[in-house]
């Protein structure tokens, strides 16, 4: 698993920082805008231009002024309720019952020579219990609505002072409790599954004369081998993403259960920057096709990678500070090809005052280098001077300072990312980030739920089905719109695209129409449709993103700033689901 | 049991506004394709007023278009032309719901739910708090005898069962003016007689009712005012009484003429230039007969009655 940056971008950051406000905002513009002219179009079609247009103003008037004040959560209650009960008396719980055989019998499909069997168990129960709750709230929004209005049924409810918001609230929260009753049986059955799964012991064997090493029995197609310090105490080594605390009680060697495989670590991302050789900041060295994440620092000079981070606290450390590296090295001369490129790490102040001892390290190619250095009695520099140096009072007192990276080599790089660097604060329970991995699957399938009743105030039941799963496969293709917009995919907007087709111009060239001026107004015309075809393309879920199963299966805490994103996410796509929910509800005649 | 009773007058001032409860204008409904192509002229022009505290009657045969006039007072069409007011608001005006009962012409209900489950849900509806919800479906369910059937989900209900508690539906609200499409459908005598007796009972308490039905002994008998459609126009809208009044035939009730008397009678008509149409003893109606023999069976039960 490897984390980008946009995805440990706190919510504050990711909201105004990042444009996700702004860009809601333009989101909305444009689909009202959209929205007004296709109303009116319509309008003007059936009633001519004046009536057309006071029709529409007045849906939109009625929409505030009317349905909105005068909705009632008792009415609300009523149709979720109703929701509920159609659902558990046309056996929804049915899907409870095909987990539950899933489940059964996992144990022939899950392999158990598997190396990380935690990481299987955990992806094996949250994809299955991600499709299965999206199934299920697609099937169930999707069918409701249209259903009623073909027994009829929906006409002693519209009868009724019922208001359109309610009809979608209505459905879209009871779709959503019987939704959450069911995936709070699945997360309990799973979160068993996976505990009672990975559980093992081992019994010491093999104990070596002086009772300080020995190995463990075989227990899940695996054993480990152990040493005990003097105190008796000691771990075994990590196999299959765990290891065993093993203490010796009188004559007696006892493994423990097993820890590191149901965790969840708590990463701490800076942000990253870069210094070439001449000290000048730059956007680090591309050297070439070795990868498109990592940028490099050229080896004995200047060149560095420095990373700023923010709102670090004593709190969550004990009595060190741990951080994971992972940087790779490229070569530009083989030299001594056992010894791996060095660097050296060094801490510092914001103000660049107080400063580290150097901590070098060699090169760990693609693996994690787990490394931490004392909090207090830190050797270090305050003002050039040597001092002994307390983490949190010296270098980071209001929780910011910046650890900076150089390549000890000459003529060596050493390539990184933003998150290739990351301190490991105190973890959290892994019950509790199982917990918010569930919830991610609860947001998807409540953004499912309001686009399926989205779709089925004006589309038939299989219809409503299809355009909804459309919506889901279409989200999966968003990345290439914004990579048209970034630039990353070459050859311009649609326009251009046009014009080089027939003039068999290559996507990686220049456009050349012989004419500045012109050259200039078609890209300037192709940004603006591809800005606004991004921002329309932000009214899509996409479901890649929103997924966190990897999170919970890596053992990486699922930031609280990613979730509440999605959070914000979801509540957007409720309020765009129920606008146009309302209008479609409001303008549809319900006997036709 | 009660007896159906003859419609009485009611003390309506046509010209009144506020005792218009519905009022058409010049309404029109066009149905349309997918590709707006004219399929059907359902309605056209209709003009019409229905008055507060009468029956009126909506008559005509299949596709007279009394199906789509109830749909566009009750918002659930809109008019292609002209306008449909009730209680002085626009049809499509949801806040106009609060204070009308609707019965579709099949009871089109939730069939997972029981009689209890089904009056709270459409209470909750009126936002009614739960002890209003709680009395009135007592009541409601008192009043349309589902007693013993309550608890039982509407799919096991009897066709009779479901329009009754689709009319119980329809009273949640204690409603001023009642919607009743196609009432008596699917009932039996004893059932349509108490459904007749029920709609003028609610007259009695000030109700407003709109009735569309297709039997026309039902409209006859409780309707005070009818409109009659045909193929989309109405061709005919007065009181029941003086369009059902024959003027140039006298009919005499008498009981007890000897042969005599009764051929004095006959004399008398030729003398003064009538023509006897038909002098014979009346007959009753099936439903009075049928209805006379379940009474006496309930009375007296396992005998065989002596109505032939």
């Amino acid at each position: 698993m490897r984390l980008s940056p946009e995805q440990f971008w706190t919510y504050f950051e990711w909201l105004i920082e990042r444009y996700a406000l702004l860009q809601g905002f333009l989101l909305v513009l444009i689909l009202a805008f959209v929205g007004f002219v296709v109303g009116f179009v319509i309008a003007l079609l059936k009633h001519g231009p004046t009536e057309g247009f006071l029709q529409v103003s007045k849906l939109i008037r009625e929409l505030f002024i009317v349905d909105l004040p005068g909705t009632s959560f008792r009415r609300i209650g009523a149709i979720a309720r109703l929701a509920i009960k159609e659902a558990i008396r046309k056996k929804v719980l049915v899907v409870v019952a095909v987990f539950i055989v899933a489940i059964m019998f996992a144990g022939w499909y899950l392999d158990p020579q598997a190396q990380y069997p935690a990481r299987l168990y955990i992806s094996f129960v949250l994809t299955t219990t991600n499709y299965m709750v999206i199934l299920l709230g697609l099937f169930l929004s999707c069918f409701s609505l249209p259903s009623d209005i073909k027994s009829k049924i929906i006409y002693t409810i519209v009868t009724k002072p019922v208001r359109p918001t309610e009809l979608f609230l209505g459905r879209v929260l009871g779709f959503t409790a019987v939704g959450t009753m069911i995936l709070l049986l699945l997360g309990a059955m799973s979160y068993q599954f996976v505990v009672r799964g990975v559980d093992h012991r081992h019994e010491a064997m093999g104990i070596s004369s002086d009772g300080r090493t020995g190995e463990t029995s075989i227990q899940h197609a695996h054993s480990h081998t152990f040493t005990l310090d003097e105190s008796g105490e000691g771990y075994t080594n990590e196999t299959k993403g765990h290891k065993h605390i093993v203490t010796k009680v009188g004559d007696k060697i006892v493994v423990g259960d097993s820890i590191g495989d149901l965790e969840a670590r708590v990463p701490i991302y800076g942000s990253l920057r870069f210094t070439g050789r001449d000290g000048e900041e730059n956007a680090g060295l591309n050297v070439g096709y070795m990868s498109e994440y990592q940028k490099y620092i050229e080896g004995d000079s200047l060149s560095s990678a420095i990373w700023t981070f923010k709102g670090v606290r004593p709190e969550s450390f004990d009595t060190e500070l741990t951080y994971d590296m992972t940087i790779s090295a490229f070569r530009t001369y083989k030299g001594d090809i056992v010894t791996p490129v060095g660097g050296v790490v060094v801490f510092r102040s914001m103000d660049g005052s107080v400063v580290s001892e150097r901590f070098p390290f060699k090169v760990k190619e693609f693996q994690v280098d787990q490394k931490s250095i004392p909090l207090t009695d830190l050797k270090g520099f305050r003002n050039e001077q040597p001092a002994e140096l307390d983490f949190f009072k010296d270098i980071a007192p209001d929780g910011k300072f910046e650890v900076m990276i150089r390549c000890q080599d000459r003529s060596q790089y050493l390539g990184m990312a933003s998150a290739d660097f990351y301190f490991r604060a105190r973890p959290m329970p892994f019950w509790w980030n199982f917990v918010k991995g569930y919830i991610s699957i609860w947001l998807q399938m409540v953004i499912v739920i309001c686009f399926g009743v989205m779709f089925s105030t004006f589309l038939s039941g299989p219809v409503a089905i299809i355009a909804t799963v459309s919506i889901i496969v279409l989200g999966f293709f968003g990345f290439f719109i914004d990579d048209i917009v970034k630039g990353t995919n070459e050859g311009g907007g649609p326009i251009e695209a046009c014009i080089r087709i027939p003039l068999q111009s290559g996507s990686g060239t220049e456009l050349d129409l012989g004419n500045v001026a012109l050259e200039k107004s078609i890209k300037f015309i192709d940004k603006s449709i591809l800005i606004s075809v991004q921002t329309l393309s932000q009214a899509i879920p996409n479901f890649i993103q929103l997924g966190t199963a990897d999170f919970v299966a890596y053992g990486v805490n699922l930031f609280g700033g990613l979730l509440s994103r999605h959070l914000t996410i979801c509540f957007g796509y409720f309020l765009l689901t129920g606008i146009i929910s309302y209008f479609f509800l409001k303008t549809r005649e319900m006997a036709a | 049991m009660a007896t159906t009773t003859a419609p009485t007058t009611t003390s309506v001032t046509a010209t009144d506004p506020t005792n218009v409860i519905v009022e058409t204008r010049n309404l029109g409904k066009i149905y349309r394709d997918f590709w707006g192509r004219k399929k059907v002229n359902a309605l056209k022009s209709l003009d019409i007023e229905v008055r507060r505290g009468e029956i009126f009657g909506l008559l005509g045969p299949n596709g007279s278009g009394k199906s789509t006039t109830i749909k566009l007072m009750l918002g659930l069409l809109f008019p292609t032309s002209g306008r449909a007011f009730v209680f002085g608001k626009d049809a499509t005006d949801v806040a106009k719901n609060e204070r009308i009962g609707y019965l579709p012409e099949e009871s089109y209900l939730y069939k997972f739910l029981n009689a209890e489950e089904t009056l709270d849900f459409y209470g909750r509806l009126f936002d009614m708090p739960a002890s209003v919800r709680r009395e009135r479906a007592e009541e409601l369910i008192q009043m349309v005898g589902l007693q013993r059937a309550r608890r039982r989900q509407l799919k096991e209900y009897s066709k009779g069962m479901t329009r009754r508690i689709g009319l119980a539906q329809a009273l949640i609200n204690e409603p001023e003016f009642l919607v009743l499409d196609e009432p008596t459908t699917g009932l039996d005598p004893i059932g349509t007689r108490e459904m007749k007796d029920l709609i003028l009972r609610l007259r009695e308490q000030g109700k407003t009712i709109l009735l569309c039905s297709h039997q026309l002994a039902d409209v006859q008998d409780v309707c005070d005012r009818v409109a009659i459609l045909h193929q989309g126009e109405l061709k005919e809208l007065g009181r029941v009484d003086s369009l059902l009044k024959v003027q140039d035939v006298t009919q005499i009730h008498a009981k007890g003429l000897d042969e005599k008397t009764k051929l004095e009678i006959k004399e008398l008509i030729a003398r003064s230039s009538g023509e006897m149409l038909r002098m014979d003893n009346p007959t009753t109606t099936m439903e009075e007969l049928f209805l006379d023999i379940v009474r006496e069976s309930d009375q007296r039960p396992g005998r065989r009655g002596s109505g032939a």
